[in-house]
């Protein structure tokens, strides 16, 4: 299992839309959110993934897919 | 010595000791040196600071090392000019650039960050030293640790200016090109934090090597005789630098250095990298990612770390924010070298750029008091201007040909 800080970005027509809840089911991660903001045009999730190494990467490329940007959040905590 | 009290986050305001940590472990938001300024108030004075060494170090207590500095002594104190000639040219009553073009040990500002970086490199006892880099913190380092006698790591994005790869291997550090933007050198970089124990200067090192940039806010002030000009203009890459600016002056502030703060702050950028500028146009405090294409290599940062804080300083401060297009940046660049007789690289040329189209907007009141920060030297982005400034005139060595090619066209 690895956990992976990351910052979710989403347009305006997936906002609405649960594809962080989707992702985690269909990929087995569990995401625990940090922080969110969202304006009238651009959401913002802070969270972290915690997973099998290929289901989070495979998660991350699922939503970036459907047009969700995933940015790392740099960096990881040292542990 | 010594005024931290620890680290705080910025989203949050958890309190963490101060050791190597950047991360707030709840909020995943970055963390900020905190410090005693109840005590820095007792000791700091302006004859205090006038009377030292003409370098950053001259404000040490707000600086976040515990021990004395080992690294970067004679880094910033650079000049801060009246630009006559550039006033006249852009049509406005009072210019000033701040030029860290010529700036020790490699002529960027990033030999602020630097200084501090690694003196508390030192101070946590790290013996290597790393940094994923644009080009101007990457010959810093190399240099800088150098005379530290650090050990060295650099990681570039593979295709930079040969000024800025030759002006890294010169120290001799192991250079590694990255094939990929900054972003991705970047991300790369953090999983290798993860696995060496390394000072990585903007990562885990990052908040206090942050805090290297207030000093260019400092200076601006005292150097204007304890005063913060009114507009104040800054190329953005990962957005550190305007909010240090920003933050030194309203320390200053605090401490009773400066009466009051009247100033607006601009944020500037490449148009083929132009993410801070776009979130403050668009009102967005959401800083969205941007696939950087643009000469201004040591700007081309598509996912800034700290574009919120740029974004919220700007604000803050009433200012506002421009993008100018390569061509811009090159005029502009052609623009400072003929008026002011500096040679800034792409970064100086957004920065003037912006200005004039500021100004051309009535964004920037002509008749206000003006600050550009030039913040790195043209002779690291050669490339850049090599075909755009015409070429010497070739004659044979005889007085005929001197004539034939030159002094009768001079003379007519
Ligand atoms: C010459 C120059 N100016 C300005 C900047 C921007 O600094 P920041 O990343 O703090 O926004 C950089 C960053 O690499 C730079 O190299
Ligand atoms: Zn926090």
């Amino acid at each position: 299992m690895t956990k992976k800080m990351v910052k979710l970005i989403f347009p305006q027509e997936l906002i609405k839309e649960p594809v962080t809840f989707r992702m985690a089911k269909q990929f087995d991660v569990i995401p625990n959110i940090r922080r969110a903001n969202v304006t009238g045009t651009v959401g913002e999730l802070i969270l972290e993934l915690e997973g099998q190494d290929e289901r989070i990467e495979e998660g991350i490329e699922y939503l970036t897919k459907l047009g969700v940007k995933v940015e790392p959040i740099v960096g990881d905590i040292i542990e | 010595m010594g005024y931290v009290k620890g680290l705080r986050c910025r989203e949050c305001g958890r309190g963490y000791p101060k050791e190597s940590l950047y991360v707030c472990e709840y909020c995943f938001g970055p963390l900020e040196v905190d410090y005693d300024y109840e005590g820095i108030k007792e000791k700091l004075n302006k004859e205090v600071i006038e009377y030292r060494a003409k370098n950053l170090w001259r404000y040490r207590e707000l600086l976040p090392l515990d021990g004395e500095p080992t690294v970067g002594l004679e880094s910033g104190f650079t000049p801060l000019i009246r630009a006559v000639n550039l006033e006249k040219a852009l049509g406005v009553k009072e210019l000033y650039i701040k030029d860290d073009s010529v700036n020790h040990p490699t002529l960027s500002f990033k030999d602020r960050v630097v200084a501090v970086a690694l003196s508390k490199a030192k101070e946590f006892g790290f013996d290597t030293v790393a940094c994923a880099s644009t080009g101007n913190l990457a010959n810093s380092v190399a240099a800088q640790a150098a005379i530290a006698n650090l050990k060295r790591y650099i990681f570039i994005p593979a295709d930079l200016e040969l000024g800025k790869i030759v002006g890294t291997l010169i120290f001799n550090p192991i250079l590694v090109a990255v094939e990929g933007n900054y972003d991705q050198v970047n991300r790369l970089c953090s999983e290798i934090a993860k696995r060496h124990k390394w000072a990585f200067v903007n990562i885990n090192i990052r908040p206090y090597y942050a805090e290297g940039s207030k000093t260019f806010g400092y200076e601006i002030a005292e150097q204007l005789g304890w005063k913060a000009p009114r507009n104040i203009i800054v190329p953005c890459a990962g957005g550190s630098l305007i909010t240090k600016i920003w933050k030194g002056l309203k320390e200053l502030q605090n401490l009773e250095l400066i009466d009051r703060i009247d100033t607006k702050i601009y944020a500037a950028q490449a148009t083929g990298c132009a993410p801070i500028v776009t979130g403050i146009k668009e009102n967005s405090d959401i800083i969205r990612p941007v696939k950087p294409n643009t000469i201004a290599r040591s700007l081309a940062i598509g996912n800034p770390a700290d574009g919120i804080y740029a974004f919220r300083t700007v604000k803050e401060s009433g200012g506002w924010a421009e993008d100018v297009s390569d061509d811009e940046i090159v005029e502009a660049m052609k623009l400072l070298a003929a008026t002011q007789g500096i040679f800034t690289e792409t970064a100086g040329g957004v920065t003037l750029g912006v200005t004039k189209k500021l100004i051309e907007q009535g964004r920037i009141p002509k008749d206000e008091s003006i600050l550009i920060c030039i913040t790195g030297n043209g002779l690291k982005t050669q490339e850049a201007v090599t075909e755009k400034i015409g070429k010497p005139i070739k004659i044979n060595p005889n007085i005929a040909s001197f004539e034939e090619n030159i002094g009768r066209e001079r003379r007519m």
